[in-house]
């Protein structure tokens, strides 16, 4: 097929009356055809696999991480329950005055302590 | 179960298996639809390495989505839709990625894209193709890759691009006369 029936042909396939199947067929014929080059399968596969790798790193690390939160959160959480129960029982209430030691103490004397005098 | 060979495989039967990590099925898969995919890569970014990596990031894109595919649609047309979806990405950060350096925008890579091939009257006409592909407007050239290279009708077309028929019917329309002015001048 010389150059003027290639381009006649391109152009028909940008009509929509044309066949283009027919269109795709000839130009196949005439040797212009895509394709990957040899062992493509098996670079798409060997991808596959150091992604995959990838992807499991990032899941266990991540999975670490929930762990680790989990176990500060609950120790955490677990401290602040010790805490409040134990201001209860001293103080014997949970007032904002309790919570910073200051409920047995007068108003002159915490002016005392801040000034010094 | 995995099997040594999926030659006979239905595609149901290849995406189940892959689901369940038999690397075998999804290189089958690779294999029956790597033609597919290389005509839109290639005929969307011209034959060139880079269009191979392209290739290769479609597979494994389609890997990572194939918990999502629902059977809706063909398995073909599926991977077909990433493969566009990823050139058409390509195209836009090249074009960013070149714009930053030349005011000529990415027709200049032609030269360097275009190697290799084996007869002289071959040459010829895989150039005609190439070159006229490469100088039209991307959003031309994926109607025309589309019908030229895969052979798809208008309503296959519209379908894969997820467009409406009337739109790709205007957009051959006017492809066709960019190809045409692109064509005079070659």
């Amino acid at each position: 097929m010389n150059p003027s029936e290639i381009k006649k042909l391109l152009l028909s396939s940008a009509s929509s009356d044309t066949d283009t199947r027919d269109v795709a067929r000839r130009l196949e014929e005439e040797g212009i055809s895509f394709d990957f080059s040899n062992g493509f399968r098996d670079k798409v596969l060997n991808n596959l696999v150091s992604s995959g790798l990838v992807i499991k790193h990032e899941m266990e690390f991540v999975k670490n991480m929930n762990f680790a939160f989990y176990r500060i959160a609950l120790t955490g959480v677990a401290a602040i329950v010790v805490l409040l129960i134990s201001i209860f029982l001293m103080e014997g209430s949970l007032s904002l005055n309790s919570f910073l030691g200051l409920s047995d103490s007068y108003n002159e004397s915490i002016v005392c302590l801040i000034t010094g005098n | 179960m995995i099997k040594e060979s999926y030659n006979a495989a239905d595609e149901n039967e290849l995406v189940k298996a892959s689901l369940n990590g038999d690397k075998n099925a999804f290189g089958e898969i690779v294999v029956r639809y790597q033609k597919m995919v290389a005509r839109t890569v290639k005929g969307m970014l011209g034959d060139s390495v880079f269009a191979e990596d392209i290739g290769q990031e479609v597979f494994i894109n389609l890997y990572n989505s194939l918990p999502e595919f629902r059977g809706e649609a063909k398995l073909s047309t599926y991977i077909q839709r990433i493969a566009v979806n990823m050139t058409l990405n390509e195209i836009n950060r090249r074009k960013r990625f070149f714009s930053l350096f030349s005011q000529k925008g990415n027709n200049e890579m032609y030269e360097f894209e275009v190697a290799d091939r084996d007869t002289e009257n071959r040459r010829e006409a895989s150039e005609i193709v190439n070159i006229a592909l490469m100088k039209m407007d991307p959003k031309f050239r994926i109607i025309v890759t589309m019908r030229m290279l895969h052979g798809y009708s208008t309503k296959e077309t519209a379908e894969i691009l997820e467009l409406p028929l009337g739109t790709v019917l205007s957009r051959l329309s006017r492809a066709q006369k960019q190809l045409k002015d692109i064509l005079e001048k070659l």
